[in-house]
């Protein structure tokens, strides 16, 4: 039922109806108006059932007065004129009238006097209350039965005719508002769907210009049917034959009718547009402004800066800003200083205005953009982080869990009954797989301290000391290499602030892998200095082989004093010590001279 | 040398039964027979779960409990068993950072190996847990006074006489008073310099070689694991210490 009633009311059959509708109702109202005011009819008649008690009848009283008077006083001549009214007047000397007294007065109930400077009959008194004519004056005004009956028939006539007209004209104002009404609900709106629909004719008419139509239309109607209706005033009704009337009317029908079928349109265009909220949207200003905000804006926008890195763009905007701004400054104060009172120069001020804006509005685009970058690029980070601890964590576990396996069961076998070459096989695995323990434990130890994962128990601790234990602790080391390490330590305490068990590896490392590839009968030096509270360890060695590598490549992972890589060791030693050392606060220098081989440790000393 | 000290004990520790949870069955099943050998008899589990079954099952003297394991994972299981049982628990790991070793300590583990472990370590550590557990309550409370215990640390200083987990370790006159010096002051540190004036009686100079000499000697005498002492540790850049435990 209700898709029924959409679908019909919102027919394009349904609206054109009404939409013809209401022009012919509007035609017939002008029409029917303009046919009330050509006929001259009393609006009083509605209302008053006699004649003789219309304001009408009390004008056509005091009419019938002013011209006796003016007849009195020699103003007018009316003698002669066919009079509606009897009359009698005097000022002792003189006397006028068109009828004896006598037949005045036997017109007694449309008789009124004045004399010694009294008002007499009905209603009279209502009339000329104010006036006063003086003494001398005597004046008797009557009106025929017969006159009185005729107006009253032309009374009754106009009161039918009018009646007949207001229920036209409202008959058509209810029918145009109706029709107007349901034209706005449904403009725009057809019977499929609920969306609003712009026609692809009036609808492409900017709303400003179609305003203007609109009003230049109803404004030259207004003319032509003033003009017209000028004419039948000017010539009185009665000189204008009935064709030339009848053209006329069909004249201001034609024009009314295309009037009101172009505003019409146009006023059902605005409500459409103001529906689908695009009447100022879709207007020619709004469209110039826009274009020149735009153009403005192109200085700033992306597009100017597509290929540019995202500081690079912001620095260009500055300087388009900057440029631009102080141009319209001076333009402002030209025009401020020359045409003062023409305004012109607020334009300027506007235009700086859209510069500003702009301005502010991409380079805050670009901020964001870059926030955004920042953002992203530090949860990849983390991301990554927690992903190489993940790794590490899970390669750790499950290089382990296999190893425990062969570790275990190669101890099994050297327990088992075996002969003699399958127990020196067995004592080479026993001896590989314990290698492998170790690589693996400082590949991992690498691993977490690269990855910045290294848990440190940072503490006050004597680094005279630590050296002087951790070459305590390789005595057995030191006295099967057939290398002498001479020491040249502070003999204060220095205290600095790392973490001892870390250190400890990485002396260990550093003088394990000097007693390892030093020249047999040279000696290590390990030597001590303190400037600017920044405590320097140097640990020297004589090769055993040639250095052809520099001292970069010694820290790389892997890489081993000697190619065959046959000696024990892992090939990380060098690393680990390096990287332990500047997660404990320290710096790690590799110098290579010659055959010397040179690693230098630097800690900043505690006060 | 095993059967010198305390026969009785040695014939308990041979009939105890130990409960190995470790979700890698070749691992269990290593440890299982490393364990056999040494004469003990073991049960094996594979996650939590088990390990908790077993327990309910079978009186069990000593857990090697992994730390990782599925369904319940070897610290929760761990903390159930304590609900209930005093019996040592000895972690495994393949998890080797200093928190994590300290973490299941705390948690009321006896000791902590981390995988890639070496057997003989393990058996070592098994032992030494098993004899102080089994030997609770044999020792005579009046015979403590003269003797300085710290863990499985047993030092009568009388009769010049040291007991490891139990067994005589010899020491020389020297490494004895060191040890007895800083088990007397367990948990405190001491550099090269006041252990040397203790114990040598004598102003030291340029003693620290001396002092770490003497140092590794009583580790190789007392640890399982020198490398990873248990008892007398070096606090790099500082100095020495008994652990108290």
């Amino acid at each position: 039922m209700a898709t029924k009633l959409r679908s019909f009311s919102r027919s394009r059959l349904t609206k054109f109806i009404a939409f013809t509708l209401v022009v012919i109702s509007i035609i017939v109202f002008l029409l029917e108006l303009l046919d009330a005011d050509k006929k001259n009819l009393s609006m009083e008649s509605l209302y008053v059932e006699n004649y003789d008690e219309s304001q009408l009848f009390e004008n056509e009283i005091r009419w019938a007065f002013n011209e006796a008077i003016e007849l009195m006083e020699n103003r007018v001549d009316i003698i002669n004129a066919e009079l509606s009214y009897l009359y009698y007047i005097t000022n002792g000397e003189k006397t006028y009238s068109n009828a004896a007294l006598s037949k005045i007065l036997e017109n007694e109930k449309y008789h009124y006097s004045y004399s010694g400077g009294k008002w007499n009959g009905e209603r009279i008194y209502a009339i000329y209350d104010q006036v006063y004519y003086g003494e001398n004056y005597a004046i008797d005004i009557a009106f025929t039965e017969e006159h009185m009956q005729q107006k009253q028939v032309y009374w009754d006539e106009s009161k039918t005719e009018l009646t007949h007209t207001l229920i036209i004209i409202g008959a058509a104002i209810v029918i145009a508002l109706a029709g107007i009404i349901y034209l706005m609900v449904v403009t725009g709106r057809n019977s499929e769907d609920n969306e609003i629909h712009l026609t692809q004719y009036t609808d492409r008419i900017y709303s400003d210009i179609g305003l203007g139509i609109f009003i230049f239309t109803l404004m030259l109607w207004g003319w032509a049917v003033n003009s017209m209706v000028y004419y039948y005033r000017f010539y009185s009704y009665n000189e204008i034959n009935n064709i030339e009337m009848q053209f006329v009317n069909v004249v201001i029908a034609i024009i009314t009718g295309i009037t009101t079928i172009i505003c019409g349109l146009f006023l059902l265009s605005f409500v459409r547009k103001m529906k689908a909220k695009k009447l100022l949207k879709h207007s020619l200003l709004y469209a110039i402004l826009i274009g020149f905000s735009h153009f403005i804006k192109s200085f700033f926008d992306d597009s100017r800066y597509e290929h540019y890195p995202l500081t690079k763009s912001l620095n260009r905007r500055q300087v388009i800003f900057t440029v631009s701004s102080g141009f319209m400054v001076f333009i402002t104060f030209v025009f401020m200083v020359g045409a003062f009172h023409s305004l012109i120069w607020l334009l300027p001020i506007m235009i700086e205005g859209l510069i500003i804006f702009w301005y502010f509005h991409e380079n805050n685009k670009t901020f964001v953009e870059i926030n955004q970058g920042f953002q992203s690029s530090i949860q990849e980070q983390m991301k990554s982080e927690r992903m190489k601890v993940d790794l590490i964590t899970n390669v750790s576990h499950d290089l382990k869990t296999p190893l425990t396996s062969i570790i275990s069961y190669v101890d099994l076998l050297s327990k088992e009954d075996l002969p003699e070459s399958a127990h020196d096989y067995v004592n080479i695995l026993a001896d590989k797989s314990a290698r492998l323990k170790n690589i693996v434990s400082d590949l991992f130890d690498l691993a977490k301290s690269t990855s910045g994962n290294l848990s440190l128990d940072m503490e006050r601790l004597d680094l005279v000391k630590l050296i002087e234990q951790t070459l305590g602790d390789m005595e057995d080391e030191i006295e099967r290499s057939d290398i002498r390490i001479k020491t040249t330590l502070s003999e204060l305490p220095i205290n600095i602030y790392s973490d001892g068990k870390k250190l400890y590896r990485v002396f260990q490392n550093i003088i394990g892998n000097a007693l390892k590839y030093s020249l047999l009968g040279t000696r290590v030096f390990i030597d001590m200095e303190t400037v600017n509270n920044v405590v320097s360890v140097t640990i020297k060695n004589t090769a055993s082989y040639d250095m052809d590598f520099t001292a970069d490549d010694v820290l790389q992972r892997f890489v081993r004093g000697d190619a065959s890589r046959s000696t024990e060791g892992s090939g990380l030693g060098l690393s680990i010590a390096e990287s332990f050392t500047w997660a404990c606060g320290g710096s790690f220098k590799v110098d290579i001279d010659g055959d010397l081989f040179k690693v230098r440790l630097e800690f900043p000393m505690m006060a | 040398m095993w059967h010198t000290a305390n026969m009785v004990i040695m014939e308990q520790m041979d009939k105890a039964r130990i409960l190995v949870a470790d979700d890698d069955k070749e691992i269990a099943g290593a440890i299982e027979k490393l364990l056999v050998r040494e004469g003990y008899e073991v049960i094996k589990a594979f996650n939590g779960m088990e390990a908790l079954d077993a327990l309910v099952a079978n009186q069990v003297q000593l857990i090697v409990l992994d730390i990782m394991m599925p369904k319940l994972d070897g610290l929760s299981t761990m903390m159930k068993i304590r609900d209930s049982k005093n019996i040592p628990v000895i972690l495994l790991s393949a998890k080797s950072e200093d928190s994590d070793k300290i973490l299941g300590l705390s948690m009321g583990a006896d000791d902590y190996i981390t995988k890639p472990f070496n057997p003989q370590e393990l058996v070592a550590r098994v032992r030494s847990q098993l004899r102080r557990y089994l030997q609770l309550g044999d020792k005579d409370s009046a015979n403590q006074i003269a003797k300085l215990i710290v863990g499985g640390l047993c030092l009568d200083a009388e009769k010049a006489e040291l007991m490891v987990e139990g067994e005589p370790v010899k020491l020389t006159a020297k490494e004895f008073k060191i040890l007895e010096f800083l088990m007397r002051n367990a948990g405190c540190v001491f550099s090269a310099e006041q252990i040397y004036e203790r114990v040598w009686q004598e102003s030291a100079y340029s003693v620290e070689n001396t002092v770490m000499v003497h140092i590794r000697r009583i580790r190789e005498k007392i640890e399982i694991n020198p490398k990873e002492p248990k008892y007398l540790k070096v606090v790099w850049g500082i100095g020495y210490k008994i652990e108290k435990l």
